[in-house]
């Protein structure tokens, strides 16, 4: 963002800095990624860490996401966190359709993003068999300065975001 | 061997008497295989009986199943006999005691009677052991999955299941069934009906007097 004062040369015009010139993705991109609103969709103890991290210790609200909301129509990130059974899948892709564009998904602990430990019948190994993932979070479970750099990483890559190419559905 | 606890409700009987009289009435043996408590083997024609007695013999008053559990003997080392087996755990809340009954189940042939009239709880503990090994439980109201999802198949727990197998649930099971029964019976009526394998929830109210 540059400002661009107006030459004193010019008497007619007095605006001073009342005008700022930017990009359309760069002040679109900014507001998206300083509010972000997370969909905690918390299955096991990755969820007990996502609430150290929005609790006081840790503090997301420091970088702009932590108005949780609980209706997919008023989030735009959801946040997986824990382990996805086969018969949760349709619940969880239901979810994602419900929000609206733009969305980012986080992907948070091995479970998450891998099945983790649960190699096993009923158990989906990793979400990204349901939904597309933007993020992956290690750790079993990550603790709240994982989830704090996860949201930073999204938000670098929100910033890289262009506002005019239309995001494909899924992508 | 006492299976009593240290601090007994009521005067409790002994093991061997219990064995006695099981093996007496039931013709049942004590499994040897039993690490804890005490396991007794019966034959799946009189096992309605036995667990029936065992509830109702007020010197037992084993009031409470605890659970249903199905065994798969398959590669089991030193195994012969039966493949499947079936074991109601048994529990009395008067004496505190604890009684395994256990019931071989043949692959060919794989059906117990159901025991959901006894205890209540039995519902859902065979219909998971339905679910589970493929065990079969005549007379059982409402014989579906419990666990795993309704496009499931197969029975995961036997041995011969490959256990990495996915199977993916395409449509959501929303298993309103009985929630809608138990609200009915306590007087409530749907008002809204969304679609329901869609994950849509009912909507009820209290029926007006």
């Amino acid at each position: 963002m540059t400002f661009k004062p107006v030459p004193a040369a010019v008497p007619e015009v007095s605006l001073g800095d009342a005008f700022v010139t930017t990009r359309a993705d760069a002040v679109v991109n900014w507001a998206r990624r300083n509010s972000l609103w997370p969909f905690p969709f918390g299955t096991a103890c990755c969820a007990i860490e996502f609430m150290g991290t929005v609790s006081s210790m840790f503090d997301l609200s420091r970088f702009g996401a932590e108005l949780v909301r609980f209706s997919p129509r008023q989030a735009d990130l959801l946040l997986i966190a824990g382990t996805v059974t086969y018969k949760q899948a349709p619940i969880l892709r239901r979810i994602y359709d419900q929000m609206l564009e733009p969305k980012w998904v986080i992907a948070a602990g091995a479970c998450a993003t891998s099945g983790g430990f649960y190699d096993c019948y009923c158990t989906v190994p990793g979400i990204d068999e349901i939904i597309p993932v933007d993020i992956y979070i290690a750790g079993c479970p990550p603790r709240p300065e994982a989830f704090i750099e996860a949201v930073y990483q999204l938000q670098q890559k929100i910033g890289t975001e262009s506002v005019a190419a239309r995001k494909a559905v899924g992508a | 061997m006492s299976i009593v606890a240290a601090k007994p409700l009521e005067a409790g009987v002994p093991a061997e008497r219990i064995l006695a009289q099981l093996a007496e009435r039931f013709a049942a043996v004590r499994d040897g295989r039993d690490r804890w408590g005490l396991t007794v083997t019966v034959a799946r024609e009189r096992l309605r009986d036995c667990l029936q007695w065992l509830r109702d013999e007020p010197s037992l008053h084993c009031d409470t199943l605890l659970d249903v559990a199905g065994v798969d003997y398959l590669a089991f080392p030193g195994h012969r006999g039966p493949r499947f087996a079936v074991v109601y755990l048994l529990k009395s809340t008067r004496f505190r005691h604890r009684l395994a009954v256990k019931v071989e189940v043949d692959e060919d042939d794989c059906a117990l009677p159901s025991v959901h009239d006894l205890w209540k709880i039995a519902d859902w503990a065979e219909r998971e052991t339905w679910d589970q090994y493929g065990i079969v439980f005549r007379g059982h109201p409402n014989l579906k999955r419990l666990l795993n999802h309704h496009e499931f198949s197969g029975h995961p727990l036997r041995k011969d299941y490959p256990c990495q197998k996915r199977q993916k649930l395409s449509v959501n099971d929303p298993m309103v069934d009985q929630l809608e029964a138990r609200l009915r019976q306590r007087g409530y009526e749907v008002v809204e009906r969304g679609e329901v394998s869609a994950g849509d929830p009912l909507t009820f109210r209290e029926k007006s007097p």
